[in-house]
């Protein structure tokens, strides 16, 4: 599926990641910002791919800010971008939760 | 905690806010600094102000916490994150901050980078495009001599041409950023294609938008400095390293071209602090003035003929190109002139 | 209704990461999950993602797991109920209920998640949050609305706003909330949730409030601090006396059931069946509180 709008979803605040996703034609490119990124920053990415894969995003650039979120945070955040950068936030694509 | 919504227009909130702002360090609360507040947002816990944030356009503006809050940023990051997401609800995804050098580290665990820094403010953006993205949109080269000149064109003129020739044939190429922001009276668009036109013959020069990061004198913020002097000398470092770091250094920009200004004094110090930093990374060619019949050709004198109706001195003044925009446009631009005086 | 202690319900703005990922670990009874009013309506998509994630991966213990949707009559609704019951909410609260039939409303929608995910119909419970004089008067109706239905909350500050007064200090203006909500539960055998308390620097007000609708016989009051659990749970504690006299029936009720008798008693008294309800309930008190040890014997201090 084609983004039709940047979209941003998440906070700056502690335990949360925010995810701003933009047009992209060169697969999914994701562009870090953690504190733990040396530790974690594979294992985020990962996340951020599979979640953008299972929406049905397969190009698309990606800003994170990461404040030392779980991954099922990152996933909520990146979910909630996803919807809003397709423009289905009132009708969830159930399959994909 | 609770985030509560200011009308700066309403006096009680503009005096609670503002004498808290100054207990945090802040006083310059000119009319050019408030007109442009579109959302300003209070954070109070029990009755009392704790911190406080503001949106103009991409900028976030008047950004403070209280000390007795500060508690190891969280509330800072919670203001920070809430006007994002307000600017995002806007449909704007790529923010600019102009802070003092101390808050660079608090902006940057919220994702901020700093584009310049000096001794009195820096210059952080977030979010996207960003200048990496600005810059890959744009022509590189790769060998050659390239040089480049900034100019609002408002409009562009026989002088400005007389500049790009100028750096035309001393380069192998040149960049010709046309400043982006709008605030004069010919518009970006009018500008950009003005400029366009009246240098088609020149094949070794690209005319690019400056983007957010060719900043005019009229977009600094300077609200957290003291005085107008430190203001003027503030702007013009701090633009000059933007410039020298995040735009010549990528470029490969060896030489920058300027136009004397003779007349006026703000603008001649401009240059000369632009001097001071660009060099010796990038040289710096002060071009005197191009005359016309002994006039000095200015944008300025251009907006006064078009008030005075003067076919006689446009036709002097401006290139062809120029001329028939302005002819065809003669009322409308007599209108704007009028209404914004001749800036 | 399955018969557990709700004597804190802790709110959790769902739009908030750090929050929703630490509600398990102050011990709350019941964590109650706001998609309501502590989101701003543009992030209301973002707390209902939020949440439901969570919910599929946290482990929140042994706490009753609550969600307080938004209202019927908005946009975000249905999405809010489908969502939190693919999740695995157990009880959907719904907030400003004036009738039996917006209960009936909330479990039409309920049920039809339930069927589209394959999950049971019946297993997720709901409850009301009364806030206004028409919900007041209507609370035994809605108390009995549904067989699905764990409890009844006051929510006093819209209440008050309905009543044409604001909150004081005493409380008197939420005397006759507290007392019909508090019958309607008892008449329908569901729990009954006192207010917040919002002033955190007031905590002798707060103690106060707390003893009084602990009195009344409130299950438990909702929460907006975790610092307030142990406050509340200090209040519920039962005194010796109370315990002692609830392993007293009990062991009468073991007595009796080694006997093969189906009379329980006790010095010589019949003990009827709401006294056996009350020493069960003194005994999980007594448990939570840590007054009895895993023996079933008071610890002495």
């Amino acid at each position: 599926m084609e983004i039709k709008q940047t979209a941003l979803a998440g906070t700056l605040e502690s335990s949360d990641i925010q995810i701003t996703l933009s047009q992209g034609s060169n697969g999914i490119q994701i562009e870090l910002d953690s504190s733990v990124e040396a530790l974690y920053g594979p294992q985020i990415k990962q996340v951020i791919t599979t979640t953008l894969q299972a929406a049905g995003i397969d190009n698309t650039q990606v800003k994170a800010v990461d404040k030392g979120a779980l991954d099922c945070v990152i996933k909520a955040r990146t979910l909630a971008a996803a919807q809003r950068a397709l423009g289905t936030v009132d009708e969830p694509n159930w399959e994909v939760l | 905690m609770q985030i509560r919504e200011y009308n700066l227009r309403l006096p009680r909130y503009r005096k609670r806010w503002q004498a808290f702002m100054e207990h945090n360090g802040i006083h310059e609360f000119g009319q050019a600094e408030l007109a442009p507040i579109e959302k300003t947002y209070v954070w109070e816990e029990d009755g009392e102000l704790a911190a406080t944030g503001s949106i103009a356009g991409k900028v976030l503006k008047y950004v403070a916490v209280c000390e007795k809050f500060k508690d190891g940023g969280a509330l800072f990051n919670q203001v920070v994150s809430h006007l994002v997401n307000e600017e995002a609800s806007r449909g704007r995804f790529h923010l600019l901050v102009f802070t003092k050098p101390k808050y660079v580290k608090s902006f940057g665990y919220v994702g901020f980078k700093p584009l310049a820094q000096t001794d009195q403010g820096a210059f952080l953006e977030s979010g996207t495009p960003g200048v990496s993205d600005y810059l890959a949109n744009l022509p590189h080269f790769e060998r050659g001599k390239t040089a480049a000149i900034v100019m609002n064109a408002n409009p562009f003129t026989k002088g400005h041409r007389a500049l790009v020739e100028k750096a035309s044939a001393e380069n192998d190429q040149v960049y010709l950023f046309v400043v982006q922001a709008d605030r004069s009276v010919f518009t970006f668009a009018e500008r950009f294609d003005l400029v366009k036109q009246g240098v088609s013959d020149l094949t070794n020069v690209v005319v690019v938008p400056g983007g957010d990061y060719m900043v005019s004198s009229a977009t600094f913020p300077a609200y957290f400095l003291k005085s107008d002097q430190e203001i003027g000398a503030y702007q013009a470092e701090l633009d000059a390293t933007i410039f020298r770091d995040s735009i010549a250094k990528p470029l490969h920009i060896t030489a920058r071209y300027l136009g004397e200004e003779p007349t006026s004094k703000t603008t001649a110090a401009y240059n000369a602090a632009l001097s001071a930093v660009l060099a010796p990374q990038v040289a710096v060619k002060i071009i005197p003035r191009h005359t016309e019949a002994g006039e000095i050709v200015s944008a300025t004198t251009v907006r006064q003929a078009i008030l005075a109706g003067d076919q006689d001195q446009l036709a002097r003044l401006l290139p062809p190109t120029t001329l028939t925009f302005v002819k065809e446009n003669f009322a409308d631009l007599q209108a704007r002139i009028q209404k914004k005086g001749s800036k | 209704m399955e018969e557990r202690l709700r004597r804190t319900m802790m709110f959790v703005p769902g739009n908030n990461a750090g929050m929703v990922k630490d509600a398990g670990i102050y011990g709350a009874d019941s964590i109650m999950f706001d998609l309501e009013d502590s989101v701003s309506m543009d992030q209301k998509d973002a707390a209902r993602m939020l949440v439901y994630e969570a919910l599929q991966t946290q482990d929140y213990g042994d706490a009753e797991l609550v969600v307080r949707v938004n209202g019927i009559d908005t946009p975000y609704f249905k999405n809010d109920v489908f969502a939190m019951v693919k999740a695995g909410i157990q009880v959907v609260r719904l907030p400003k209920v004036e009738s039996a039939q917006m209960m009936k409303d909330l479990v039409a929608v309920v049920e039809e998640a339930e069927k589209k995910f394959n999950i049971p119909v019946g297993t997720t419970h709901v409850m009301a949050a009364i806030e206004s004089a028409r919900g007041v008067l209507k609370a035994l109706e809605i108390a009995e609305s549904t067989d699905r239905m764990i409890g009844l909350a006051l929510s006093a500050e819209d209440y008050t706003t309905d009543m044409k007064t604001h909150r004081y200090p005493d409380g008197a203006e939420l005397e006759f909330a507290r007392n019909m909500i508090l019958h309607a539960a008892r008449a329908a055998g569901i729990a009954a949730f006192d207010t917040v308390f919002t002033n955190m620097n007031d905590v002798e007000g707060f103690q106060r409030e707390t003893e009084h609708i602990h009195q009344l016989g409130f299950d438990g009051k909702s929460l907006v601090n975790p610092r307030q659990i142990d406050w509340v749970n200090k209040v519920y504690e039962p005194t010796k006396k109370e315990i002692e006299n609830a392993l007293d029936v009990e062991a009468a009720i073991e007595e009796a059931n080694a006997k093969g008798s189906g009379v329980i008693s006790m010095n010589g008294q019949m003990v009827d069946r709401p006294v056996v309800l009350r020493a069960q309930r003194v005994l999980r008190l007594a448990k939570a509180s840590g007054l009895i040890d895993e023996d079933g014997e008071y610890i002495e201090e």
